[in-house]
């Protein structure tokens, strides 16, 4: 059954597919921003109903965001893990509130606390912060030791230092 | 005639409320009817994921505990496998049964939380403070093995960190003795009890298409009819060795998601049984040096915690702290998704009774 | 046989101390210990302790575990509109000095920056011996004539 999932996806999206590993019961496709949108389309409709989660991580050094979107299909019993980088100057991407509908509340947390612009979404209100005014708390720039050492604590006080 | 004007009133089903623990919901009603909900979380949120990137591995399976307040054995457990399976690490057998052990006891002890907090909102007084003291069985257990009574800070990457004692083995076969007994009078002074029937049947029902498109997992997505158990699809730890049934329901409302956690207890006690009879001598833990600190690689370990399917996302780049972890909640999606589609429609009064037959946990949404 | 004598209150603040009433706020992870005492475990009831739904009908306010900032301005409010005399109990060491999330964005360090705090219970979460002997501790300093605020 994998092997048919990965050799139809090969087949429909021949330069879209940067990557893919199969082990375990589970694929992962690392895969280019233009065609991710159909890439998940196409996953849905061989059966991969249920979403788990977005993911988001911030690689700085290298100035791009990695959305990983994990699926579960009940049928199969599989896990499909799809990885698409977008740079992280203009962080937009499409929504994938069509397809599930359950996605709009990850979007929405990750709008809050990484800054990505998901194009769709019908409520990128502020979710877990109110009138937060720095830039997103996860963003690998925010150093939140030093935030909590100027809002927090006076300028001669010890607090405990953990790592350095 | 004169003009009526029609207008719509909007409560606050507010942070400091009886039966909301600590989430706020806006509700907009008409009358009595609910026209729709909208929530507001975030009174919990501690930015954890951010906290964990600044603590080396084994301070974070201290942390991780207080992720989830009412099944806090699950994070550990997720988190710790999640790193080994970046290392390669295989984790004795004696250690992968108490795991499991301690795993399906946190089951047994979120389920009777639960069971005390639905009764408490319902207005039954009498099964709360039943229920709450039933507890204090697990919790004893928990201090014998651990040392600590709610957040056990017990297991470690490599397998956990002492061994049970003949003490622990002998108590815990007493607790469960004393629990099953106390199921069948759960049967018939909760369950069975035509008031609780009542107020929960039809209620807040959902079909399994609109539930799995909703992103519903655990006892809510099983009361449905979809048999999704990690812990059979996916096994991890001592699972493979154990038999036990998934329980599904086909009728979707609140009573079935009741009745699926109420067989769940009797499924764990009987895991827990066989687990503590086919109990392996030999090591608990495996040695480590300082290379398991400095790892490279991503993991994504799936593992079903009492509320649903919990997974944890680790990326970690060669230094102590970890680059990134993501922790994927059960909790977010019952209250902030399927919360709002099941409260449309209702009336004011279920509005609690539909909340806690979701089981949720502000805290593991908040994280 | 020896002959029982009705117990007579004889003032108004040993009247207080044995029948506190706490507003049911579920604060945050530092109330699972609090569930004993609610439930048969421990069972609060016996020394006349009930939670209540409204601010108003209150004497007691436990804070117990962290509070955020989002949470601070509800605290902030449920506490004013509490009558006099009121009580605060701050339990668990999230409220003293931060504790286990001290570095985090989203937390205030100490609770005694928005209200006033009359006892401090350690632990993390305390036990649920240590909170017994720190309401009986209050209940004493009321009877004591403890002012409130």
């Amino acid at each position: 059954m994998i092997s048919d999932i990965e050799s139809r996806l090969k087949s429909k999206f021949p330069d879209s597919l940067l990557n893919v590993v199969s082990k375990d019961k589970r694929i992962t496709f690392s895969v280019k921003k233009e065609k991710f949108y159909s890439i998940l389309s196409e996953l849905k409709d061989i059966g991969f109903d249920h979403l788990s989660d977005v993911t988001a991580v911030d690689y700085i050094d290298e100035q791009e965001f990695e959305l990983i979107y994990h699926l579960w299909s009940h049928r199969e019993k599989i896990r499909a893990i799809v990885k698409v980088r977008i740079p992280r100057e203009v962080p937009t991407v499409k929504s994938v509130v069509g397809l599930w509908t359950g996605a709009q509340m990850h979007e929405r947390e990750d709008h809050e606390l990484f800054g990505i612009n998901f194009e769709g979404n019908p409520n990128l209100a502020e979710l877990f912060l109110e009138d937060w005014e720095e830039i997103p708390p996860f963003r690998k720039d925010f150093d939140t030791r030093k935030y909590v050492k100027e809002k927090y604590y006076q300028e001669d006080e010890q607090y405990p230092i953990v790592k350095g | 005639m004169e003009e009526r004007e029609i207008a719509f009133l909007t409560i606050p089903f507010g942070p400091q409320h009886p039966a909301s623990g600590h989430f706020h919901a806006l509700l907009k009603v008409d009358g009595e009817t609910v026209l729709g909900l909208e929530p507001h979380p975030g009174y919990l949120h501690r930015g954890f994921e951010k906290l964990m990137e600044y603590r080396v591995h084994p301070q974070n399976c201290v942390l991780v505990d207080r992720a989830d307040v009412l099944d806090p054995f699950s994070c550990e457990l997720g988190y710790a496998n999640a790193i080994e399976k970046i290392a390669g690490l295989e984790i004795p057998q004696r250690g992968r049964y108490i795991r499991t052990i301690m795993a399906e006891l946190g089951r047994i002890l979120s389920h009777i939380t639960w069971i005390g907090v639905l009764s408490m909102v319902l207005g039954f007084d009498s099964a709360n403070k039943i229920a709450w003291g039933d507890r204090e069985k697990i919790l004893r257990l928990n201090e014998i093995a651990t040392g600590g009574r709610l957040y056990p800070c017990y297991l470690c990457i490599g397998g956990v960190r002492r061994d049970i004692s003949q003490e622990f083995v002998d108590e815990t076969s007493k607790a469960l003795d004393y629990l099953e007994g106390q199921l069948s009078f759960y049967d018939y002074f909760v369950f069975k009890n035509e008031t609780f029937v009542m107020r929960m049947e039809k209620v807040g029902r959902m079909s399994a298409e609109e539930a799995i498109d909703l992103g519903a997992t655990g006892p809510n997505l099983r009361a449905c009819g979809i048999d999704y158990d990690v812990r059979k699809d996916e096994p991890y730890e001592a699972y493979p060795e154990v038999e036990f049934n998934v329980i599904t329901r086909e009728e979707g409302d609140a009573y079935a998601r009741s009745l699926c956690r109420r067989d769940e207890i009797a499924e764990s006690i009987s895991i827990v049984r066989q687990l503590l009879k086919n109990l392996p001598d030999g090591s608990y833990r495996v040695e480590l040096g300082p290379e398991c600190i400095t790892l490279e690689g991503e993991s994504y370990f799936c593992l079903e915690s009492a509320r649903g399917e919990k997974c944890f996302h680790v990326v970690s780049d060669g230094s102590p702290c970890p680059y990134r972890v993501k922790i994927r909640a059960p909790s977010f999606l019952h209250t902030l998704t399927e919360f709002p589609y099941l409260a449309k429609g209702s009336t004011i009064a279920d509005i609690p009774a539909i909340y806690w037959s979701l089981d949720s946990c502000p805290a593991d949404m908040d994280r | 046989m020896k002959k029982l004598t009705p117990k007579v209150i004889k003032s108004k603040s040993e009247a207080r101390a044995w029948s506190v009433w706490v507003i049911n706020y579920f604060t945050a992870c530092g109330f699972m210990e609090l569930l004993p005492w609610v439930g048969s475990g421990y069972d609060m009831e016996r020394f006349g302790i009930l939670p209540v739904p409204s601010p108003r009908h209150a004497d007691v306010f436990i804070i117990a575990g962290y509070v955020t900032t989002k949470a601070a301005k509800r605290i902030k409010m449920i506490y004013d509109q509490m009558a006099s005399p009121k009580y605060v109990l701050a339990l668990g060491s999230c409220p003293m000095t931060g504790g286990m999330y001290w570095d985090s964005y989203a937390t205030i360090k100490r609770v005694d920056e928005i209200i006033p705090v009359d006892l401090w219970i350690e632990g993390c979460p305390p036990k649920p011996e240590n909170i017994g002997h720190g309401i009986v501790m209050a209940a004493n300093a009321i009877k004591g004539g403890l002012k409130g605020h």
